[in-house]
């Protein structure tokens, strides 16, 4: 089956185990306002422009006949920069694993494998199983997840992977739904699940300042997690750069 | 290292402050006498010698410094405009870009070579001899019994411990810069140093720490006389130091020795010397871990060799086996024998992008078919190859005894040959056979009219050809089998052909400073580059290829048979300079150097880049002394460049995390 992806980002260095390969899963249920990947949040593919260089002279706005172009109001195959592009490419699993798959000896070599991240992995569960299932046995797999997702849809994807990363940003249900846009019931209901799974993970908190990272939160978050283990992530300094590129505020 | 030393050196650079000018017309001199070429040389160097000032800093163990600046021309403009009438003259027409045989010397002292030496080589031997007995009764004046002592053993005689033979190192080094001649390499250093280093750790001299403060006093030797030995730029000088590697007996050499080097490098954070690492399929990750350590200080080196390849390269081109597995780094990246070489390893360099170009504007309008396209390309590199071989022939250098005294003949007399722009060539020829050839959407008229306007009528096949066309570093085979076409022409085109002086040519893949000459007057080529726009450096993409990441740009870059362009030229990664803080990544950064040796590449140069720091350092040099970056072969001080080199370094591709 078919898929949407945004990238896929080759000698990732920090999601997980080894040298990794990690592909951007498109769309998120989430919209968290500290967001680093912005273009990962709507499901279907969008216009992206880099804000870096433009020189302004207007090519891109000038009619053109490419009908992949049509949907978006701006010829992709102009720009002298290459600043114009979209972010989200329709794949099937089969071609997004050959193309994984192409460094195989290599993953395995060093010890790493393929990452599924996003945007969230868990919005297109069925493809993402899929893919897992086309990478068992090849390469060790893992997954970055927000956690928000149906039980089926968790248990379905993270019995398919070999580690799994989980998010837990805020404990308190109204502050959650205030950050992220959502409820964080479905996510402390897989989180209870994962623990007792068996299946290896880290769960992760990134240290949004005076969000995330007021004591008392991180207090009520520890509880959750229990005995497993638990990564502070630093914030992504960079992330307000992205937002314009899609089109955006950065509002934090 | 010393701070007080450091700082007197690195930062104030005081020493630079005490120099003198020459301040004289030797050549004019020397004409007026109408004294022989040697004659010239051998007096100069006399001159020079007396003109020093011995000049020793309270605390440093090696000395040795110069005191006169630049050195004045032997010749006049007009014996050189005569000498060009009827030969070629390699550059500065000094001996240069070699790697001597100190061992041999350092082992017996100067004395004992004298005996031998040519009445030139004597005088110059004597002149050296009298400039150390001056910095000799200087030490003693300043109390400084420890140097006393060793420069009351050499140069006369041979160094009989390793503080000796590090001094006697100096001194010829020294000795070979007074002389004229530049890019004077440092060779297999930690195979020639280590029984001296041996026997003085086994008897218990030194402690680890104390052998490493000596090797860091002697590495910043090599740093303080450097800005006197301008290339291109500053920086570029040829200070290249070989560690590790097969040895003549199958083993490894890697030792203890190395490794204080790299650390004394990492300590003292300096352009010099330059490292490089001999590596092979055998080599342990923890070696690369070493190499990486050092790549995450941000000097650009060490720079691998993969002694599988290079080795197996230098046999094929008709090298013996024990010279070939001896095999040392020239000035940048040419793989050079020391002690028996005469090579000329950058006597000239082709321009793949520019002959694509004349290929196509020739062959396209005429309606061939692809494959009669590529022949037409590879009769091209022929041509070009025949038409510089043709040209080059009669090399005439000034005579340089200091430097034969260091040598065993001139065994080797080949020549080498830069490949410059192979990526922008082969995605040239890449995109015209997937545009024009296969799909037929882009006619010839139209490639040619986009041309010729440097794209300006034509935006759209500008966006086609530079951003979306296949690219050697995104490991796309359609690009890659190009670039294999480009180097087997290139090599085959040299094959079996042989200089005026009995040696053959050897095929490369660097660029040296083309990738910005080259390119200054070539027009918008079919790889999508704009008229004038620079080439990748050496074996690496074009500039503004967007690459998938390492993984790929490795792949991309090793599929062709490297054995045939021994006469190197890396591939270069950079890496944005944070990747390198976390501990974890200095393991995975080792395993991607030991694939790309397992896969058969020739030459690797890793970069940890800071860009932030680069474009502050355009704004406010002042704040920037320190900052090292990686040009096509040398590490330099990011200030002390001309801006279009600055430039280049900051366009290139760049992996983050």
């Amino acid at each position: 089956m078919n898929g949407v992806i945004f990238d896929i980002k080759e000698f990732a260095l920090n999601d997980g185990a080894g040298i990794r390969t990690t592909v951007f899963f498109k769309g998120c249920p989430l919209a968290c306002r500290w967001c680093h990947n912005p273009e990962g949040q709507k499901p279907e593919p969008e216009l992206y422009i880099k804000q870096n260089g433009c020189l302004d002279c207007g090519l891109c706005r000038r009619p053109c006949a490419h009908p992949e172009c049509q949907p978006f109001g701006r010829c992709l195959h102009i720009c002298p920069k290459n600043l114009v592009t979209v972010k989200g490419e329709v794949v099937s699993a089969e071609d997004l694993c050959a193309r994984v798959l192409r460094q195989e000896a290599f993953l395995r070599e060093a010890g790493g494998g393929v990452t599924l991240s996003g945007g969230e992995p868990l919005m297109q569960a069925d493809f993402a199983a899929e893919v897992l299932d086309r990478l068992a046995g090849r390469v060790h797999r893992a997954i970055e997840t927000s956690g928000y997702a149906g039980a089926d849809a968790f248990q379905k994807v993270a019995t398919r992977c070999d580690f799994v990363y989980m998010d837990l940003k805020l404990a308190d249900p109204a502050a959650h739904k205030k950050w992220t846009g959502v409820d964080n019931a479905p996510i402390l209901e897989n989180a209870a699940w994962l623990k007792k799974s068996g299946i290896p993970h880290t769960f992760r908190t990134p240290l949004i300042p005076g969000v995330v990272d007021t004591a008392e939160n991180l207090a009520a978050i520890e509880k959750i997690v229990g005995g497993s283990p638990w990564e502070k992530l630093p914030y992504n300094k960079l992330a307000p750069a992205k937002y314009k590129c899609v089109g955006r505020e950065w509002t934090l | 290292m010393n701070e007080q030393l450091y700082r007197y050196y690195v930062i104030d650079r005081v020493h630079r402050g005490l120099r003198e000018a020459w301040g004289e017309d030797l050549a004019a001199r020397y004409a007026a006498e109408n004294l022989t070429p040697e004659e010239r040389m051998v007096r100069r160097f006399e001159e020079a010698c007396r003109r020093q000032t011995p000049a020793i800093h309270p605390l440093e163990q090696i000395v040795l410094r110069r005191t006169v600046k630049k050195l004045p021309d032997v010749l006049t403009e007009a014996e050189w405009a005569d000498i060009r009438k009827t030969h070629y003259v390699h550059e500065l027409g000094y001996v240069s870009n070699l790697s001597p045989d100190y061992e041999k010397t350092i082992a017996v002292g100067l004395l004992a070579r004298r005996e031998t030496a040519t009445d030139a080589q004597k005088r110059m031997i004597d002149a050296l001899v009298g400039f150390c007995d001056r910095y000799r009764d200087e030490a003693a004046r300043m109390g400084r019994d420890d140097v006393v002592a060793v420069l009351s053993r050499v140069p006369r005689y041979g160094a009989r411990n390793f503080r000796e033979a590090l001094q006697f190192f100096r001194i010829l080094h020294f000795a070979l810069w007074l002389e004229g001649d530049y890019h004077n390499t440092v060779g297999r250093f930690d195979q020639y140093m280590y029984p001296y280093f041996k026997r003085d750790m086994d008897a218990g001299v030194y402690t680890r720490e104390s052998a490493l403060e000596l090797v860091e006093d002697f590495f910043l030797s090599f740093n303080k006389d450097s800005d006197l030995y301008v290339g291109v730029q500053q920086g570029d000088n040829g200070q290249s130091m070989v560690l590790g590697g097969r040895l003549p007996d199958g083993g490894e050499g890697f030792n203890e020795l190395s490794e204080l080097c790299l650390e004394a490098s990492r300590n003292l954070k300096l352009i010099d010397p330059k490292i490089n690492l001999r590596v092979s399929k055998k080599t342990p990750l923890s070696l690369y871990e070493k190499g990486t350590e050092l790549t995450r200080v941000g000097l650009g080196f060490p720079q691998y060799s993969n002694d599988d390849v290079v080795i197996e390269g230098l046999k094929r081109l008709g090298y013996e086996e024990k010279d070939a597995v001896n095999y040392v780094v020239a000035a940048c990246w040419e793989f050079i024998i020391p002690g028996v070489g005469d090579d000329i390893a950058n006597i000239g360099a082709i321009n793949f992008p520019k002959l694509v170009d004349e290929v196509l504007r020739a062959y396209l309008p005429a309606g061939g078919d692809f494959d009669g396209l590529l022949d037409a390309v590879r009769a091209a590199i022929k041509r070009e190859c025949e038409r510089q071989m043709k040209d080059i022939r009669n090399v005439w250098f000034l005579p340089s005894p200091v430097m034969d005294l260091l040598r065993d003949g001139r065994k080797y007399r080949n020549f080498g040959l830069h490949g410059c722009g192979i990526a922008s060539a082969a995605d040239a020829l890449a995109a015209v056979k997937e545009y024009v050839f296969n799909k037929k959407s882009v006619t010839p008229a139209r490639l040619f009219a986009a041309l010729d306007s440097d794209w300006q009528c034509d935006p759209e096949l500008l966006h086609l050809l530079r951003y979306e066309a296949p690219k050697m570093g995104k490991n796309d085979d359609r690009a890659d089998r190009m670039g294999a076409v480009i180097l087997d022409a290139f090599a085959d085109a040299l094959e079996g052909q042989k200089n005026d002086v009995g040696g053959v040519w050897r095929a490369g893949t660097g660029t040296a400073m083309y990738y910005l000459w080259h390119a200054r007057d070539l027009g918008a080529t079919a790889d999508g580059r704009r008229r004038g726009e620079p080439f990748g450096t050496n074996y690496s993409p074009n500039l503004f290829t967007e690459i998938p990441g390492p993984l790929s740009d490795i792949e991309s870059f090793t599929k062709q048979d490297l054995t045939r362009t021994v006469n190197g030229g890396p591939l270069t990664l950079e890496f944005a300079a944070g990747i390198f803080d976390k501990p974890e990544s200095i393991r995975k950064v080792a395993m991607l150097i030991k694939h790309f040796v397992e896969r058969g590449g020739h030459q690797l140069q890793l970069n940890a880049v800071n860009l932030e720091a680069m474009r502050d350092a355009q704004a406010h040099p002042e704040r920037h002394q320190q900052l090292v970056v990686r040009i096509w072969g040398w590490s330099a001080y990011f200030v002390e460049l001309d801006k279009d080199f600055q430039d280049h370094v900051m366009a290139r591709q760049e992996y983050g995390v």
